[in-house]
C-alpha cells in the first residue's frame, strides 16, 4: 500500500511539471526522477529518492522559467506537499517492508496527508494575502535582495530547529 | 529512551535549500511557495515534543520443547499517549526459522488502544535460545523526529533433543534396591519363580508348592526373584566432533543419549550422566519427571571444549558413578583418550558398553561426491573397523551407529553384544 502511494506521489509533481511545459527534456528528466524514485523503493537506500525530489524540483523550475508560466499559487503549494509526503512515505515504506503492519496504519497515514495538505494550503493563502500589501511599500529594485536574504534566513533558522531538536534532552522514559 | 532528528528532516533541509536557491535564481514566486510546506513540518521541531508513553508485554508459548517444535510469540503493546508511528523489531538468532508471520512490526496506536503482534517460530536443533529482546522505533507525526528504545524482557527457549523410542534395551547385569522391572538374581518378593527350597520358619502359607509337598512328603516352598531397578549412567563424549553445523557427532551422541535415559527411566530405574570432555559435567543417578528434566538440560549444555589435558574419571564422585551402574558411553571414538577412560572403567570391573556414532556417514553427506572423497572415507572406515576390534579384544560390547539409521535397530544389536560377550567369559 505504501509502496503504491509513494509511486502516486512521485507521479504527481512528475504530471505538474508536464503540465506547464510538455517538452521532450521535461519528459526526459522526469523520467530519470521517477526511475531514482523506483530505485529508492527496490533498494534500501534514501538517496535515490533525495536525488529523485532534487531532480523533480530542478526541472520544474527550468520548466517554469523556460515557459515563463503564470504564478499559480495552490499548485506550488501542491508541489511541495506531494514532494514532502514523497519524501515520508518512501521513509515509512522502508520500515514497513517485510513487517506485519496493523489495520489502521494507512488510514492514519492518508488522514494526516489530507491534515497536512489543507493546513499548507491555509498557509499559503496567508502568506500570499499578507505578502499583497507588503509588496505594494516596498521597492522593487530591492526585491531579488530581499527574496535572497529571506531564503538564506528561512534556511539558517530551518537547519538551527533541526540541531535544536537533536540536541535538546528527551523527556523521560516510559515506564 | 534516546530521541533524535531522523534522516529524513535532514532531507528537507537540504530541499528547502535547494527550492528556495532555484527561487532566487529563477525569480519564480511559486517556488518560494513550493518551500511552504518543507519549512511547516520542519518548523515543528522548533516545538518540545514529549516521548510517546506506551507499556510492552512479551510472552512466549512454551518454554521447554521438543527439536523440531513451534513456539509462538505474542506481544502486546498498549499506548498511554498517542504513538504515530512505532516500529517493532526481534531480532532473531540464525538457529530459529520463521514459521508464520513476521519479526518486524509497524503499528499506530490512538491513547488507550491495544495492538497484538505475534508470530512463530520453529528450532530444528538442540539449545539453549534466547527471545524477548526488542528493539522499538517510534517516529512522531511528521517523520521528523524519532525515539529508540530497546525492551529485554528474557524469555529462554530450552530445545531438548527429540527422543526416539526404544522399546529394547541392554539390560543391565546388576541390580539396585529398590523395586523396578529386572529379574534380580535374589531372591525375595516378586513375581517370578526360582528354585524351591525346604519349609522353614517364617515362610508364608501361600509359598507353599503343594506339588513338591505332596510328592515328597515334606513341605516346600518356590522361592520368588526380587524384581529390581538398576543404575544406568550414559557417558557422553564431548572431546571432538565431526560434522556440519546440526549434524555433528555430539549433536548424534547428544540425542542418542537423551533417548537412553527416556527409555530406562520408563523402566523405573535410575539415569546418570556424565559428560566427557574438556569439561567433566555430571548429573547424579535419579529417577522421575523433574531429573529427566535435569538430564535433558545437561545434555542442551553438552559442547565440545578443547582440551590437551586427559581427565581422569577417578575424579568423578562413586554417587554419580556407583560401582553397581551399568555405564553406557555414547561416543564417535574420535579421540584415544575417551578410549583410554572406558578401557579403565571395564578395568574397574564395571559394566560397560559403546555405542559408536559414526561419523564417516555424517562427513559423507557433507563432503562433494568426488573419488577421493570417497576413497578416504573408505580408508577412514576401514580404520575405524579395526579399533573397534581393538577394543572388542578387551570384551567389550560395542556397537557403531550410522545416525542416519534407525537407533533402536543399533541398542538391539548392543544387547545382543553383551550377550555374546557374557557368554564368552
Amino acid at each position: 500500500m505504501s509502496v503504491a502511494l509513494v509511486a502516486v506521489l512521485a507521479l504527481v509533481p512528475f504530471a505538474m511539471t508536464l503540465r506547464v511545459a510538455p517538452y521532450g527534456p521535461v519528459l526526459e528528466l522526469g523520467l530519470a526522477a521517477l526511475l531514482l524514485v523506483a530505485t529508492g523503493l527496490v533498494m534500501p537506500w534514501r538517496w535515490p529518492t533525495i536525488a529523485a525530489a532534487c531532480l523533480l524540483v530542478t526541472n520544474h523550475a527550468l520548466a517554469l522559467w523556460g515557459t515563463d508560466a503564470p504564478v499559480d499559487i495552490v499548485s506550488a503549494a501542491g508541489f511541495g506537499t506531494a514532494l514532502y509526503f514523497l519524501l515520508q512515505f518512501s521513509d515509512l515504506a522502508h520500515g514497513m517492508r517485510r513487517a506485519t503492519v496493523s489495520a489502521g496504519v494507512t488510514r492514519a497515514l492518508l488522514a494526516r496527508l489530507v491534515v497536512f495538505a489543507a493546513l499548507t494550503l491555509a498557509a499559503a493563502m496567508t502568506g500570499m494575502a499578507a505578502a499583497r500589501p507588503v509588496s505594494k511599500v516596498l521597492p522593487a529594485v530591492l526585491a531579488p535582495l530581499l527574496a535572497a536574504a529571506g531564503a538564506l534566513g528561512v534556511v539558517t533558522a530551518l537547519a538551527l530547529a533541526v540541531t535544536g531538536a537533536g540536541r535538546r534532552p528527551q523527556a523521560a522514559p516510559p515506564s | 529512551m534516546t530521541g533524535r532528528v531522523t534522516p529524513l528532516a535532514l532531507a528537507l533541509v537540504t530541499l528547502t535549500g535547494w527550492i528556495l536557491s532555484l527561487a532566487v535564481l529563477t525569480a519564480r514566486a511559486d517556488l518560494f511557495m513550493a518551500a511552504v510546506p518543507l519549512a511547516l513540518a520542519l518548523a515543528t521541531l522548533a516545538l518540545p515534543a514529549p516521548a510517546p508513553d506506551y507499556a510492552v508485554s512479551y510472552a512466549i508459548s512454551n518454554d521447554r520443547l521438543w527439536e523440531g517444535e513451534t513456539v509462538r510469540v505474542d506481544v502486546e503493546v498498549t499506548a498511554r499517549t498517542a504513538v504515530p508511528f512505532m516500529e517493532l523489531l526481534e531480532p532473531l538468532a540464525t538457529a530459529g526459522a520463521l514459521v508464520s508471520g513476521r519479526p518486524r512490526a509497524v503499528m499506530a496506536l490512538r491513547p488507550g488502544q491495544t495492538a497484538r503482534w505475534s508470530y512463530d517460530i520453529t528450532y530444528p536443533v538442540r539449545g539453549v535460545h534466547d527471545l524477548g529482546t526488542l528493539v522499538v522505533r517510534i517516529r512522531d507525526r511528521w517523520g521528523l523526529r524519532a525515539w529508540e528504545r530497546r525492551h529485554v524482557d528474557r524469555k529462554r527457549v530450552r530445545v531438548h533433543p527429540r527422543p526416539t523410542p526404544l522399546r529394547s534395551l541392554p539390560r543391565p547385569r546388576r541390580t539396585q534396591t529398590s523395586v523396578g522391572d529386572y529379574v534380580s538374581a535374589l531372591y525375595g518378593e516378586g513375581l517370578e519363580p526360582g528354585d524351591i527350597r525346604p519349609f522353614a520358619p517364617g515362610d508364608r502359607v501361600r509359598q507353599v508348592n503343594w506339588r513338591a509337598s505332596l510328592r515328597t512328603g515334606t513341605l516346600y516352598v518356590t522361592q520368588q526373584h526380587r524384581e529390581r531397578n538398576a543404575d544406568v549412567v550414559l557417558m557422553v563424549d564431548t572431546l571432538a566432533q565431526v560434522g556440519t553445523a546440526s549434524t555433528t557427532t555430539l549433536d548424534a551422541s547428544v540425542r542418542a543419549a537423551g533417548s537412553l535415559a527416556t527409555a530406562y527411566l520408563a523402566r523405573k530405574d535410575r539415569v546418570g550422566l556424565i559428560v566427557y570432555g574438556g569439561l567433566i559435567d555430571w548429573v547424579r543417578p535419579g529417577s522421575g519427571r523433574p531429573h529427566h528434566e535435569r538430564l535433558a538440560d545437561a545434555l542442551l549444555r553438552a559442547d565440545v571444549v578443547f582440551t590437551y589435558v586427559a581427565k581422569d574419571l577417578k575424579l568423578v564422585p562413586p554417587r554419580v558413578l556407583p560401582s553397581h551402574a551399568f555405564v553406557i558411553a555414547v561416543t564417535p571414538l574420535l579421540d584415544r583418550r575417551f578410549t583410554q577412560a572406558v578401557l579403565d572403567l571395564v578395568a574397574r570391573g564395571f559394566d560397560l558398553a559403546v555405542l559408536v556414532v559414526s561419523p564417516v556417514e555424517l562427513l559423507r553427506a557433507a563432503l562433494h561426491a568426488s573419488p577421493v572423497d570417497q576413497l578416504a572415507c573408505r580408508l577412514w572406515t576401514l580404520e575405524r573397523r579395526a579399533r573397534l576390534a581393538e577394543i572388542r579384544r578387551h570384551g567389550l560390547p560395542v556397537v557403531e551407529w550410522n545416525p542416519a539409521e534407525s537407533l533402536e535397530a543399533a541398542v538391539a544389536g548392543l544387547d545382543r553384544r553383551r550377550h555374546r560377550a557374557m557368554a564368552a567369559r
